[in-house]
């Protein structure tokens, strides 16, 4: 598929084109440093969801 | 994720399967509190009891009583009239509901005659499942096994009929496709639990009501139950999400070496919310629109596989009855769609209640209800944050991942992305606490009075409502299910990635966050009020 037919199918609008899985599964583009940013801030939201989770809910095993 | 421009604040409200089920949810809800003025409408709601063949003399289950109008039982203005419809209620209910979601599917423009045929044969395959499901042998529990005239029953309770509707819809799906297809238009497993789930909003505004008439105090604990599984799901949830995501992100790129677009709608589908998020999240990073769908499709199959074997693993191996609303909230958060989710928590609030009942040899009764209700908390809170969170990939997508100049995305994208179900759940709730708070005064002697014309509406929604969506939505999915999807289609890699990241990451985290955040929590004993 051609970047013209991808970009075509990116539209939105399900065609024979866009149902051809093949090209969503391979060419793995490589990891770039926004991907290490994106996953770190992730786990790191979540590192300070929990110490705050901990403290404030009442259920929590901290209390 | 470009042209929004045309979209407003309400547009949908009148074609989308989501706006439906609140219309539905809180249509039934609204017109069930008429009762708080003497008018009960909602008494024909039809509700199946345990059977046998032969009825032991002194004992109970006739055939001739299985269905019975829930408002032969709880109706205080119209007992008379609901008490004579017998068997009769499950008609009431086909023609209300059908015609209910007939409205529905004009406005979602769904192709009318294929749905009303289609609504007709679910529905009665749903009534004839719940029958059989309700046959004392399936679902008499050890302490009432003497009142059917039985020495052995599978004690299954209600789950016996969620099982039975479940396999039914599988046996159809998988081979009989034709069948299937033709039914397709009317097996909506989404917007039936989202209906059901908004009834269920109303069974966690209902449950102090229903408490506080066995004692105040126990009306009290239910309240400040349901408030504490409220904020312990919100914290469960975001520490989970922002776990599972990356986790699955990175599994999916650096070890089996998908593509960013891919990985990244993998991330959300696999995560926590399914369906809709992997559509979400496709449309926030431009994926084509097969990854959705591969991702949808995998989504479904393998919530079936979670629905199966999850609430037996954490009725029988793990955590079992010490931790009940710890098994609750980490169904919530492990089984992916909503509808599988809810199902699999109605499982298990069947499985546990039972067991600590058999256990204790009845020392202990649970409320019906909590269990289901803290795995639907955490979906809910989930479903909340998918708004939120395609919001956040679509801006990092757009500004920083690709680099497009000039794009704009609109924070109106959170409102459009909001479950809008999840509306009808806190409304029917928040209204319920009012009455409870405002003037049913707490379950004071004062206000019982008006508490109990609330609960001769509400316990046809919250109970016999509930249940038949529960059931139309184990028929549904089941219907929908097709397990050689996972062979026939390229994605061999992606169930991989799939089976890797749910049972190896996901279901493990989930425990280990609803441990953090649940353990401990006990459910009231209503032993010595219900015997």
């Amino acid at each position: 598929m051609n970047e013209k037919e991808k970009e075509k199918s990116n539209a939105g609008t399900l065609s024979i084109d866009a149902m051809d899985a093949q090209d969503v599964l391979e060419d793995a583009e490589p990891w770039e440093p926004i991907e290490t940013k994106l996953v770190l801030w992730s786990f790191a939201v979540a590192i300070i969801a929990l110490i705050i989770g901990l403290w404030l809910v009442p259920t929590s095993i901290l209390h | 994720m470009t042209d929004l421009s045309n979209r407003k604040w309400y547009t949908g409200m009148l074609t989308q399967e989501d706006w439906w089920a609140v219309w539905l949810g809180l249509g039934f809800f609204f017109i069930s509190l008429l009762n708080i003025w003497g008018i009960d409408l909602v008494g024909w709601v039809t509700y199946p009891t345990k059977w046998v063949f032969h009825v032991p003399e002194g004992g109970k289950g006739a055939i001739s009583h299985a269905f019975y109008a829930l408002g032969k039982k709880y109706s205080l203005t119209a007992k008379g009239f609901y008490s004579k419809l017998g068997w009769w209620s499950v008609i009431w209910t086909y023609v209300i509901f059908g015609i209910a979601t007939t409205i529905g599917a004009i406005c979602m423009k769904w192709d009318i005659k294929r749905f009303v045929a289609g609504w007709t044969i679910i529905y009665f395959l749903t009534i004839a499942t719940w029958f059989v499901g309700h046959h004392a042998f399936f679902a008499a529990t050890k302490v009432n096994w003497h009142k059917y005239g039985l020495n052995f029953a599978l004690s299954l309770g209600g789950g016996a009929s969620f099982i039975l509707a479940l396999i039914v819809g599988l046996i159809i799906g998988n081979f009989f496709k034709g069948f299937a297809n033709y039914l397709s238009e009317a097996a909506k497993p989404e917007w039936y639990i989202k209906t059901a789930i908004v009834y269920l909003g109303a069974k966690l505004g209902y449950l102090p009501i229903k408490l506080s008439g066995f004692s105040q105090k126990l009306g009290k604990v239910a309240t400040k139950l349901t408030f504490e599984l409220f904020i312990a799901g919100a914290a469960a949830t975001v520490v989970a999400y922002m776990i599972f995501w990356p986790g699955i992100y990175v599994i999916a790129r650096k070890i089996f070496k998908l593509p960013r677009k891919t990985a990244a709608v993998l991330g959300s589908g696999i995560s926590i919310c399914g369906v809709s998020a992997a559509v979400a999240t496709g449309g926030a990073v431009r994926a084509r629109p097969v990854v959705s769908i591969m991702v949808s499709a995998l989504v479904v199959v393998w919530a079936v596989i979670e629905l199966i074997i999850l609430p037996g693993f954490f009725t029988h191996i793990w955590p079992g009855t010490k931790d009940p609303l710890v098994a609750g909230a980490a169904m919530g958060m492990s089984v992916k769609t909503d509808g599988a989710d809810a199902a699999a928590g109605e499982l298990l609030d069947i499985f546990l209640r039972n067991k600590v009942q058999v256990e204790t040899n009845g020392q202990v009764v649970w409320p019906e209800g909590i269990i289901t209700a803290s795995a639907v908390m955490t979906k809910i809170w989930i479903d909340v944050f998918i708004g939120i969170w395609a919001f956040i990939l679509a801006m990092v997508w757009v500004y920083k991942v690709e680099r497009r100049p000039g794009e704009y995305v609109p924070p109106s994208e959170v409102w459009h992305r909001f479950p809008k179900f999840v509306i009808g759940y806190f409304v029917a709730w928040l209204v319920l606490l009012a009455i409870f708070f405002g003037p049913g005064h707490k379950g004071a002697p004062e206000g019982m009075a008006l508490l109990k014309s609330v609960k001769a509406g509400v316990v046809p929604v919250e109970k016999g409502m509930r249940k038949l969506f529960f059931m139309l939505t184990f028929m549904s999915l089941g219907i929908i299910t097709d397990f050689r999807k996972l062979k026939e289609c390229q994605f061999g890699k992606m169930v991989w990635v799939y089976f890797v990241g749910l049972f190896l990451f996901i279901i493990p985290v989930a425990i280990i966050v609803a441990y953090i955040f649940h353990h401990g929590m006990q459910l009231p004993n209503i032993a010595q009020y219900v015997q």
